[in-house]
């Protein structure tokens, strides 16, 4: 438990000075270049989270995934079998894409435009007069995508080629991902939201404590106190390319008549649970642009999507294990993913008009502060690999 | 006029037509379309009688719902987000609500039946 009662001391400078000091330039947050750069290096070449097992809740269920970044619409399933798939969501005779609900269960698909059928693994079964086609039913299954599940989090990974084994790529974060409530979810909340801003910007956001105190006045208040007024987490971890902080919480946040109600509320929902209610409070940020808060109270997971240099999607999931089990824990879910709700409401405004501000060109760089290593260290690791990309495709041309 | 709620909660009728909305999306909504002053007018009179509601509820447990137990369940949602606008946000609220609907629910928990 991440938890100070008094004398809190936040993490020394020279704990992060190995990050570096340097201002960030501004240009990698508008620049269309850049992007396009990003999208190559790192969005079609990372495990990607896109969805959760509960969403999948028995054999032979689905989900649509449209990535916007990629251009690509994806269907994820659940096979007879049990195991998850991910496929390009197209028709494998002339492209149309197969698939045009959210999700749903089935076994078969069958493309509309000619009938062609394909079984939830992504074979194809059947097409009408396919004795007039040049080619064998098993060179026409539906493309994967590499896929995998940790802590129920199911992610992709776009790279055509071989790629690194999912546990592998998020290292020592599948443990601590699967020590989370998300590991044990089977509903969710959720809601997303679309923002004029480069989807570094928007996630940045998320990865300091600074602007709680201005930004969060009536509802971020409990991880900033007397002790931690800028609300420092107590410790940050790196891990490779993901990232941890643990979170701060006041012992005697100043919550409202209503807060007060909601936690207790809460408390008593997890404790029919068997589920301590303050539990851990770390903060995972998983390469590129998801992180999971493990709270207890309100367990959630935010990945933000590019769209475009200065465009993003956000979406937001609160995980919940087992259905509603009483009109309380009905109350308090309601009470934590609102309050959830209106927080990153008030995030979402100041950071448009942070994009205003770097597009403009009016400034060359920004500056951190050690509470804003993490991002520091995202932007190290985005560089390092656009950098790379553009001398792998520079070597290329030689 | 005819009761629609429990009868221990009869004083909270007036406000059934607006916030007993059906969906968590629903309910985020009224709190937009309303505005300010009626959320603190319901959260005045609802706010206090929550812990009695949600007590009254767990007893008979969603199993034992008849159609005015729902009614009450789902005003009780409703409070959750007159709440936000009257007892969270205070006077920030007008300023809150200009952009909140762009945050769209998509999925909540309150939106499923629950198991019997």
């Amino acid at each position: 438990m991440n938890v100070h009662t008094k004398g809190f001391s936040p993490p020394e400078k020279d704990e992060l000075a190995w990050l570096g000091t340097r201002p960030i330039p501004t240009k990698p947050y508008y620049d269309p270049e850049w992007y396009a750069d990003e999208i190559e290096a790192i969005f079609k070449r990372s495990w990607i989270q896109i969805g959760h097992v509960c969403e999948l809740p028995q054999p032979d269920s689905y989900i649509v995934r449209e990535l916007e970044f990629a251009g690509v619409s994806l269907l994820i399933t659940r096979g007879s079998d049990g195991e998850v798939r991910a496929m390009h969501n197209v028709c494998t005779h002339r492209g149309t894409q197969l698939v045009d609900t959210r999700e749903g269960t089935g076994r078969k698909f069958s493309c509309r435009y000619h009938m062609w059928t394909f079984s939830n693994d992504g074979n194809l079964i059947g097409a009408p007069d396919f004795d007039r086609f040049n080619v064998e039913k098993s060179a026409c299954a539906i493309p994967q995508v590499h896929c995998g599940v940790v802590a129920g989090m199911i992610f992709v990974n776009l790279a055509k080629g071989p790629v690194e084994d999912l546990r592998s790529w998020l290292g020592d974060m599948a443990a601590k991902l699967e020590e989370t409530p998300v590991a044990d979810a089977t509903h969710l909340t959720e809601y997303t939201y679309d923002i004029d801003a480069n989807w570094k910007l928007t996630y940045d956001n998320f990865q300091e404590n600074y602007h709680l105190r201005f930004i969060h006045s009536r509802t971020g208040i409990a991880s900033i106190g007397e002790a931690n007024p800028f609300g420092y987490p107590s410790a940050y971890g790196f891990y490779g390319p993901h990232r941890t902080q643990s979170i701060w919480l006041s012992p005697n946040p100043s919550f409202t008549p209503l807060q007060w109600l909601g936690v207790q509320r809460s408390c008593k929902a997890l404790a029919v649970r068997g589920i301590d209610p303050v539990g851990s409070l770390m903060y995972l940020a998983l390469f590129p642009a998801t992180f999971v808060f493990a709270s207890t109270q309100q367990p959630f997971s935010h990945t933000v999507y590019p769209i475009g240099p200065s465009r993003s999607r956000g979406v937001i999931r609160l995980y919940w294990t087992g259905a509603d089990a009483s009109p309380n824990e009905r109350f308090a879910r309601e009470f934590s993913g609102m309050l959830l709700r209106d927080v990153h409401s008030e995030d979402r405004s100041v950071i448009e008009a942070g994009q205003r501000g770097l597009s403009s060109g009016a400034l060359e760089h920004i500056n951190l502060q050690t509470q804003e290593s993490l991002i520091r260290h995202l932007f190290n690791e985005v560089e390092a690999r656009v950098l790379a990309f553009r001398a792998e495709r520079e070597g290329g041309r030689a | 006029m005819s009761t629609t709620l429990p009868p221990a909660f009869a004083e909270l009728e007036p406000f059934v037509a607006r916030w007993a909305a059906g969906t968590s999306a629903a309910r985020a909504a009224v709190r937009d379309e309303v505005g300010p002053e009626e959320c603190a007018r319901f959260f005045a009179i609802g706010f206090p009688r929550v812990d009695e509601a949600l007590d009254y509820l767990d007893g008979k447990g969603f199993a034992g719902f008849d159609e005015a137990d729902q009614r009450l369940m789902t005003l009780m949602l409703g409070l959750v987000h007159a709440g936000l606008a009257a007892d969270v946000q205070g006077p920030d609220e007008p300023r809150h609500s200009l952009t909140r609907s762009d945050m769209k629910l998509q999925v909540s928990p309150a939106d499923l039946a629950p198991a019997a």
